[in-house]
């Protein structure tokens, strides 16, 4: 039987290297494999390293939402949108039951929504940091941070504000001018407006000013302040959480600046790349970019993206001269005026020296700008320690404002860059029921009574004219005057003092628990059975009435999941193309193959060999080139595989790095790849040999000679 | 006063044939009539029920404190329930419209689009009427409205005027002036909010030595989406002066300290 079979393959080997026709099958069967274990491999190690990275910066290795859910959990938004998930009201229970599950190592409450940030423009945000100076100093401190400050140190501070108000009309005076020449700003050329910054020019306004600052600040804050119309707004992604959980289980994540929230306390963590990019002073961030840039080899000369940056910079020098104060203003002119050797007195054309940078100066202008500049005005717009305003539409629809302390900024190891592990912020867990604005049952008890102590008549749509206008409708009636008191319906609100003490107040893990989430990240044991945990945990929702569902990392993660499908798909495609190709012609070679050796079959028939023969003949020879030249592909894409992995393939872009779990990605061949592209091999060599093989084994001896004939 | 009797007079004795006709005069005359008889002169204190309906959403119900100084165009409202409420207020300042949060202590600006307490009304719907001042109307003819004749203007934003649609048409009682409906577009043409008055009501005001009339009840559908209504009832109107420096940021934050 052995020699048999080594018969057999020798004859193979034989008629293998006779035919140039086999050795373009074989090249044909030799590139399909290497295609295929080579972008098999990449893919494979694509799909790890982004489970990495949606694994360890969001989603877990399972998350659970409500199973009324009619939207699909998406964690990195669904086409732009956000999914609206039904709340999960006994999170106790379902963490309770989960932890039972067998494998599950942590369930990480979370709610993730979007919110806004606004502040007013530079003349409303130094009004108001002059306000709450003025109020500190009545006695009526509105801002926690002015509690306890010395009078004499408010006062000193309400000067320093005040100058740098002036500095800020005087830009104003520039811009008004500038408008009024273009015509393009209605709004800021509007008489009243200009007749106020002329009233405010005055030195008698600011002479007086203290004598009435709550009123000067209402005219400032109505006359002036309209004048400058860029107004920021930040739009904020962020997920409520369990904190001190989170960091625990998404033990990629650390702080790059300040610290973790205290336990149990309310506190806002940003996300450090959004820090740098959205609220970091645009010269500022400019200049790193530049300089990272440069450090990866590109130059200000040749890139049209740093020449852009750089004359942004030039241009762009407003928001630097509109944080300086006077005396400001005189000293950096003074320090510009000696380092670029000039007696320019304008501070704009000074800081656009300054900001003129080539591949020369760069260096040196990079350092001089963060040791004179930056010194002087406020480098971020939200700093560490800040108390930010975060205003949100609640899931009745009306805004909610929450003030938050932002203890920190924190990143990914490894996804620094990546915009999509960048983009979502981290808020305690008590701060997001808040603006989520779940109605509790007593809270919807007061509003209930309310409506009952109206009894406000429902009107339809569609009714409206007819029971509004109808035949019975009176619209006109006499009115008797009624006691309206404020201060009888607002008696003893305090809501401002009450608010101060829940963000000192800490929190116990059960008053954590205790309350409304959206969803829950499921940490587990061991990630290799997800599928069976998460039919367990499905499982366990049905018997228990948990009303959840338990879905992988990849479709909570939404479409951004479903990208490695679409590659493997396309894979699969263009590799199906080459092997069906292969097989086309690997069956139309054997068939003429087959035909040209009738004679050959008939002899061998007619000289005693088996039906069995001629038919294994056949089919060992298709093998025999399928597995040598498949070998070979299989060889060569590991080897590729194996050369890449040496120094892996650099992230194109800052959003690659999530794809890639940080900076490069490191190929790994897997064995699916090889088992797969060994299946296709048989499959295909057999698929095409076996027709012509049956032929070739029915050749009759006869025909054969007759044929010969 | 005299010039909007005559017209009333007109309108009512001529019947159709002279209301087809409306000159732009005569329109604007009416506009400023429909305006002067909700003007005070003096001040105004209102209390307004608030109801928001939306679809799979639960109610927002507000009760809110409504204070104007026509004379000098201020308006300031101010949330009384429910108690997460307690506090809030705008403050209409010159051409600035402001928020403030008691509980962030953070005033801050609004637009006129912005939806007061959540609900579908605007800041212009608790405001003195400026509808000669802002828009510019044109006839649209007579309508059937249940059991009212009314005619029907449509009104243009002027330039440089800053309102929440720039496209309104009214229905107005030919018999007693009174807005019974009111439709607003959005630039593009786009029906945005339905608005019914059923009912008006009057109160003689000492400082006008008139009567002032307002809605006592406000029904906005929103035409976007189309399950969402918004109801305001106002529940009392007192028009005895106010605190001279009520109007004042100040005056806001020291109703919830």
């Amino acid at each position: 039987m052995i020699d048999r079979g080594v018969l057999l393959v020798r004859i193979a080997v034989r008629n293998l290297l006779a035919s140039p026709i086999n050795l373009l099958i074989g090249g044909l069967i030799l590139l399909g494999t290497l295609v295929f274990v080579l972008l098999g491999g990449l893919l494979d190690s694509l799909n790890q390293a982004m489970q990495r990275s949606v694994v360890g910066s969001l989603a877990g290795h399972i998350q659970i939402y409500s199973a009324s859910s009619k939207d699909e959990l998406a964690l990195f938004g669904q086409m732009g949108n956000f999914p609206d998930l039904p709340a999960i009201n006994d999170f106790p229970k379902i963490q309770d039951a989960l932890t039972k599950v067998e494998n599950v190592k942590m369930v990480v409450p979370m709610g993730i929504s979007a919110a806004i940030i606004t502040s007013g423009n530079i003349v409303d945000v130094t009004l108001e940091k002059l306000r709450n100076l003025y109020k500190a100093r009545d006695g009526q401190p509105s801002d926690p941070k002015l509690s306890g400050v010395p009078r004499e140190e408010l006062v000193l501070r309400i000067e320093s504000e005040i100058a740098h108000l002036r500095q800020i009309i005087k830009v104003l005076r520039g811009d008004v001018e500038k408008a009024m020449a273009d015509m393009v700003n209605t709004k800021s050329v509007e008489p009243r407006n200009v007749e106020a910054l002329a009233r405010v020019e005055q030195p008698a306004f600011w002479a007086d000013f203290d004598q009435a600052p709550y009123e000067n600040l209402e005219f400032l804050e109505n006359r002036i302040a309209p004048i400058v119309t860029d107004t920021s707004l930040v739009f904020l992604r962020y997920v409520g959480t369990d904190l001190d959980k989170f960091q625990k289980s998404f033990d990629r994540m650390r702080i790059i600046k300040g610290s973790p929230v205290p336990q149990g306390q309310r506190g806002f963590l940003i996300a450090d790349l959004m820090h740098e990019d959205q609220m970091k002073l645009k010269t500022a961030r400019r200049l790193d970019k530049v300089k990272d840039a440069r450090l990866n080899g590109r130059l200000i000369a040749t890139d049209d993206e740093l020449k852009r940056f750089v004359k942004e910079n030039r241009h762009q020098t407003r928001e630097l001269v509109l944080q300086l104060d006077g005396l400001k203003t005189a000293a950096l002119v003074k320090s510009l005026q000696a380092l670029l050797a000039t007696k320019e007195t304008s501070i704009d054309v000074l800081l656009s020296q300054l900001l003129d940078t080539t591949d020369e100066n760069f260096e040196e202008r990079y350092a001089q700008f963060y040791e004179l500049v930056v010194p002087q005005v406020q480098l971020y717009r939200v700093k560490v320690g800040d108390m930010l305003t975060i205003k949100a539409f609640t899931k009745s629809g009306y805004v909610q404002n929450v003030n938050v302390k932002v203890y920190g900024t924190f990143a990914f190891t490894g996804l620094e860059k990546s915009p999509l592990a960048g983009a979502t912020n981290l808020m305690d867990l008590m701060s997001f029921r808040e603006l989520f604005g779940y109605l509790t049952s007593d809270k919807a008890e007061e509003l209930k009574e309310i409506q009952r102590a109206t009894g406000a008549k429902a009107v339809s749509r569609e009714n409206a004219e007819a029971e509004l206008f109808g035949e019975d409708a009176e619209v006109v009636a006499e009115a008797t005057p009624g006691v309206i008191d404020p201060d009888a319906a607002l008696a003893g609100t305090g809501r401002k003092l009450r608010e101060e003490d829940l963000i000192r107040r800490v929190y116990t893990q059960q008053h954590l628990d205790d309350g409304v989430v959206l969803h829950a990240a499921v940490m587990l044991e061991d990630p290799s059975r997800i599928d069976e945990a998460i039919a367990r945990i499905n499982q366990v929702s049905q018997e228990q009435h948990l009303g959840i569902q338990a879905v992988s990392w990849q479709k909570a993660s939404g479409i951004l999941g479903q990208i490695i499908n679409v590659f493997r798909a396309l894979l699969f495609v263009a590799v199906g193309i080459i092997f069906i190709a292969a097989m086309l012609i690997m069956y139309l070679s054997v068939l003429m193959a087959t035909l040209q050796r009738t004679q050959l079959f008939g002899t061998m028939r007619a000289i005693g060999a088996q039906r069995g023969l001629i038919l294994s003949m056949v089919l060992i020879e298709s093998l025999v080139l399928g597995l040598l030249f498949g070998g070979l592909g299989m060889l060569a894409g590991w080897g590729v595989l194996a050369a890449i992995a040496t120094t892996g393939i650099a992230a194109p872009n800052d959003v690659m790095y999530f794809f890639f779990s940080g900076p490069r990605l490191i190929p790994q061949l897997s064995t699916w790849p090889l088992v797969v592209a060994l299946v296709i091999i048989l499959v295909v060599t057999i698929g095409s040999t076996l027709l012509p093989a049956l032929m070739a084994m029915r050749v009759s001896p006869l025909r054969a000679m007759q044929a010969d004939e | 006063m005299r010039n909007a009797m005559l017209l009333t007079m007109c309108l009512a004795l001529a019947g159709p044939a002279l209301a087809a006709d409306l000159t732009k005069e005569e329109m604007h005359k009416l506009l400023t009539e429909l305006d002067d008889r909700q003007r005070n002169g003096g001040d105004y204190k209102a209390l307004a029920y608030l109801e928001q309906k939306e679809k799979d959403k639960a109610d927002v119900v507000r009760e809110v404190m409504i204070f104007r100084r026509d004379s000098d165009d201020k308006l300031m409202l101010l949330f009384t329930k429910p108690k997460s409420e307690e506090g809030k207020g705008y403050l209409r300042l010159d051409k600035n419209l402001w928020s403030y949060d008691p509980g962030t202590g953070k005033w801050e600006r609004a637009t006129e689009r912005e939806r007061i307490g959540g609900t579908n009304s605007r800041r212009s719907d608790f405001d003195e009427s400026r509808l000669a001042e802002e828009f510019e109307p044109k006839y649209e003819g007579e309508e059937k409205l249940g059991k009212f004749e009314t005619l029907k203007l449509e009104l243009k934003v002027k330039d440089g005027v800053d309102v929440a649609y720039p496209v309104v048409k009214l229905w107005i009682d030919k018999v007693n002036h009174n807005i019974l409906k009111r439709q607003e577009f959005a630039l593009s043409g786009r029906l945005m909010r339905t608005a019914y008055y059923p009912k008006w009501q009057k109160l003689f005001s000492e400082s006008k030595k008139a009567e002032v009339w307002f809605p006592g009840e406000m029904r906005f559908f929103d035409e976007v989406e189309k399950s969402n209504s918004t109801l305001v009832l106002m529940k009392s109107v007192d028009l005895s002066n106010l605190d001279l420096n009520m109007f004042t940021k100040a005056w806001l934050e020291s109703k919830s300290r």
